[in-house]
């Protein structure tokens, strides 16, 4: 069962290795299936654990686990594949359609081999039950999603933001890859299987402290790059837009939640709960989801608001994640449990928000051929069901009740605001949650409701690309108002990582004994009902007239761009900004010294002398560092 | 019970928050020196809108503009459910001072997307100072709810009202007084809706019931935003409560239409930054309540 899926991708990409035009739909067509695979496999997981075990070689090597190949599905990973496998359906569906527009610009193969694969990697990282088989499919992933962010090869930009996308998350590897041989060879004994790790690790750790932080250092750098979490995030506002945007759609909503799932499986129940590493983490969630708000308030490109949108999100989860952290070291149960849940929670919630709404970003390009939000406008009357369903997105990702991202910002505030610790973090989350709004509303107003610079020529766009936006917002919907179902599942994925959530769930509402309640059946019923009964105690009959121009006949041509909205907020929170492009200038700098060591460095190697005597020392003093860190 | 007892709380707010605002309007004519309107001339001004045919403006997209308005009124309505006016409630199920704070939020939400799908360029003007100031009041309003929660260690209205007598409590009790003036749009902080300078903003091209929705839900919003004050002074389960009540009414619509009568309005960028400034003093409140003072 669990190959199934793989064996379709292989085919799949195999495939894709062809030229004819037909590819696009076979390969798209595969991947969906596979695609409905995996949620079943999500599905299955949840009931049982699934199991397949492969003796690869039959040598007794140094890395006697590299001889076995362990997949396995516990719940924590059938919850990230279920995200998956929907994400990837609606992503491939509508990437039928979306990607004909580039038959005649590009190399189609680049996209028919690699997006199957990519898939196939981001599945094996989820179901592989070895740390090292991890690494391996880790950096397969890094790999093809970097040829998929340099699909446009004719546009320089692209090229560069996969390099530098590459670069940055390549670094950020190393680190994964030192963390991974430190654990393997002091501590486990060459065994890198998950569960022996998680019988062995936490006594371990818990007696070799500094060797606790020197992992934690490492494995914050190296999936924190991946996640973008601030200040490694710098790769992500350049290499999401330029991905077509089914692969941003992939990238922003499952592929940069795959660090969380490694984090929660490291941090809960590799690594022995500390509070302060909970704390950590918290507060670079804060940094994160403050700074990468603040600077989406300020974006013009629809998918570059989107991207950064995306690393605020990253923030929502880990500042969850860390305080849940934090609870569960210092005992307090409850609070620990509902805060992870909420990090689960958001995960998905985001998934399915961000997704849905870089596919709308998607279908602008599409028929308009432009991300630049001055230039769009008034697309709501011309394209419907993208406008619909951008709109649900929108109040979904601002955390309006009755949708999906309310429940998870509510346990959010919940689990932090009530205890002094982390109250800070939730007051900061709630400030930067209404600059999500504001930010939101500049999305979806500077594209379809603002009137345009000049009259846009725009039609809706097929069924193939506006159902998987549908099917998407309907799950918003679904989740926010049903919010039991997942609720369930996270409860379940919890419960396999060894942390027990107390039932939320008092029908019709999710309490949270003496701190909060919020039931979004009967909000949502009353919304609906008292809105019906307005309507038929006011109805709204009128007459259509033209707008009112301050009583001229000529146009007023004022518009405002989306450069002017919220330029007096942008002033007084100047401060932020400085420090921002401050710190950006640091970085920098720091990447500019990196290039000129660089450079000196290969002027140096033609020398063979010198190289050598350089290579011998980096090697004492990583045969150093390796034995060095347990003492 | 404590059904009927919301539905009554409900009727006291459909009917009351206009005549709350008529009241003012008396007492700001008084301030000035003019007669003023009769105290249920906001209820009369609320029918004859009600009355009126609806236009739809033609660059408008239409279906949004026009659900916008109910959508608005509905979100403050829920409120009601959740915060209790005349009479104490003791169901607590439904939501928390979070879900209080973010149904205001879908109010002011969808009442800006509906103005800027009027395809109207001052609306567009008026919205955007909006989203502008609500931004920056939430970064307060933010610092509040953390000091309540500190102080009440809880979210939920059963455990905070009413809220321990401290220092810190009744600090944030008047950070609180404030920026419920400010949410309630009023000068020298209605400056979305700016007649002068922007003609009504937001509001320029609403008529008939649709306006009559808007300027309802303002009123219904006044009246939800004082209920909340109250209920965290007022003790519960108490005879006094209700005397209390209607008396704390009174007392916040006088006190806010004085302010109201002898205040030019902000520009936007001083009233954003005033609201920065007032958040560092909310800091110093949140830290104050950490201590345990």
């Amino acid at each position: 069962m669990l190959l199934i899926p793989v064996g379709i991708l292989i085919i799949a990409a195999l495939i894709g290795l062809s030229k004819a035009k037909i590819v696009l739909k076979i390969v798209s067509t595969l991947s969906a299936i596979a695609s409905v695979a995996m949620i079943y496999v999500g599905i299955l997981g949840f009931r049982t654990t699934l199991e397949l075990k492969y003796n690869l070689f039959n040598s007794s090597s140094l890395f006697t686990s590299l001889n076995w190949l362990v997949f396995r599905v516990d719940s924590l990973s059938a919850f990230f594949l279920l995200i998956l496998g929907t994400l990837s359906l609606c992503a491939s569906i509508y990437g039928i359609k979306y990607m004909e527009k580039y038959f005649d610009k590009e190399d189609m193969r680049v996209y028919t081999f690699n997006y199957p694969i990519f898939l196939l990697t981001m599945y094996l990282v989820l179901i592989c039950w070895d740390l090292l088989w991890f690494i391996i499919f880790w950096e397969l992933m890094s790999l093809f999603s970097q040829f998929l962010v340099a699909f446009e090869q004719s546009e320089e930009k692209a090229v560069k933001a996969a390099f530098k996308y590459f670069c940055m998350t390549k670094a950020g590897a190393e680190f994964l890859v030192l963390a991974v041989v430190l654990i393997i060879l002091k501590a486990t004994n060459f065994n890198a299987n998950y569960s022996e790790i998680a019988t062995i690790l936490p006594t371990y750790l818990s007696a070799h402290l500094g060797m606790l932080y020197a992992l934690t250092f490492a494995l914050l750098i190296g999936f924190g790059v991946k996640a973008a979490m601030v200040p490694f995030h710098s790769w992500l506002p350049d290499a999401h837009p330029e991905a077509p945007s089914n692969v941003s759609a992939l990238l922003s909503g499952i592929m940069i939640k795959l660090p969380i799932y490694m984090l929660l499986r490291f941090f809960i129940s590799f690594f022995p709960l500390r509070p302060e590493i909970g704390i950590v983490i918290a507060v670079f969630g804060v940094l994160t989801l403050f700074f990468s708000m603040m600077y989406a308030l300020l974006q013009e490109d629809s998918k570059r608001l989107l991207a950064f949108s995306s690393i605020d999100n990253i923030g929502y989860i880990l500042l969850p994640m860390g305080a849940g952290i934090y609870f569960l070291a210092n005992g307090s149960q409850l609070l620990g449990s509902i805060a992870l849940a909420a990090a689960l929670f958001h995960t998905m919630n985001h998934a399915l928000f961000k997704g849905l709404l870089f596919l709308t970003a998607g279908s602008v390009m599409y028929e308009t051929g432009t991300r630049d939000l001055n230039y769009l406008g008034s697309l709501a009357k011309k394209m419907p069901a993208t406008a619909f369903a951008a709109l649900i997105g929108s109040l979904a990702i601002a955390g309006m009740p009755p949708l999906n991202g309310f429940v998870s910002k509510w346990m959010i505030y919940i689990s932090t605001l009530s205890s002094p610790a982390t109250s800070l973090f939730g007051i900061i989350a709630i400030f930067i949650s209404a600059v999500t709004l504001g930010a939101f509303v500049k999305y979806f107003t500077a594209i379809f409701t603002k009137p345009a610079v000049k009259e846009i020529d725009a039609k809706e766009v097929p069924v193939l690309m506006s159902a998987p936006q549908l099917l998407l917002a309907l799950l918003c919907i679904a989740f926010g108002i049903y919010p039991f179902i997942p609720l369930k599942m996270i409860s379940q994925a919890l419960g396999s990582i060894g942390v027990p959530l107390a039932s939320l769930v008092v029908y019709p509402s999710l309490v949270v004994p003496k701190t909060g309640s919020y039931s979004p059946i009967v909000i949502f019923a009353f919304l609906l009902v008292s809105t019906l009964i307005a309507l038929l105690l006011i109805p709204s009959r009128g007459s259509v007239m033209s707008t009112w121009k301050t009583g001229r006949s000529e146009d007023l041509n004022i518009s405002m761009p989306a450069d002017a909205y919220y330029r007096d907020f942008k002033e007084a929170f100047n401060e932020v900004y400085v420090l921002g492009d401050a710190s950006k200038g640091f970085v920098q700098k720091v990447a500019k010294i990196g290039k000129m060591f660089g450079t000196k460095f290969e002027v140096l190697s033609y020398d063979l002398d010198s190289m050598l005597s350089l290579a011998m020392i980096l090697i004492v003093v990583l045969v150093a560092v390796l034995g060095g860190v347990g003492l | 019970m404590s059904i009927i007892f919301i539905a009554v709380n409900l009727a006291f707010a459909l009917l009351i928050a206009p005549v709350i605002d008529g009241f003012e309007r008396k007492i700001r004519a008084r301030l000035q020196n003019r007669q003023g309107p009769p105290i249920l001339q906001t209820w009369w001004d609320l029918i004859k809108l009600f009355k009126r045919p609806t236009i739809e403006p033609q660059d408008s997209v239409n279906s949004l503009y026009k659900l916008t308005p109910y959508m608005t009124f509905t979100a403050v309505l829920t409120a009601y459910l959740i915060i209790p006016t005349l009479l104490p409630s003791s169901i607590n199920f439904i939501g928390d001072f979070i879900v209080v704070v973010y149904l205001l939020g879908l109010a002011t939400l969808s009442f800006v997307i509906g103005a800027f799908s009027s395809g109207n360029p001052y609306a567009q003007i008026g919205s955007n100072r909006e989203i502008s100031l609500f931004m920056s009041e939430e970064l307060l309003l933010a610092f509040i709810i953390g000091t309540i929660a500190v102080i009440g260690k809880s979210l939920s209205f059963e455990q905070l009202f009413p809220l321990p007598l401290r220092i810190s409590s009744a600090l944030t009790l008047i950070l609180l007084f404030i920026v419920i003036y400010v949410a309630s749009a009023r000068l020298p902080f209605d400056i979305a809706e700016a007649e002068p300078e922007i003609i009504e903003g937001p509001l320029i091209e609403y008529s008939g019931k649709h306006l009559g929705l808007l300027e309802y839900s303002m009123f219904l919003k006044r009246l939800l935003l004082y209920s909340l004050l109250l209920n965290f002074i007022l003790p519960v389960q108490n005879t006094t409560r209700l005397i209390g009540y209607l008396i704390g009414i009174i007392i916040l619509s006088v006190v806010y239409s004085t302010f109201e009568a002898y205040y030019g309005r902000f520009r936007i960028d001083q009233a954003v930054k005033l609201m920065k400034k007032l958040s560092a003093i909310a800091l110093v409140v949140w830290i104050i309540a950490l201590v345990g003072w």
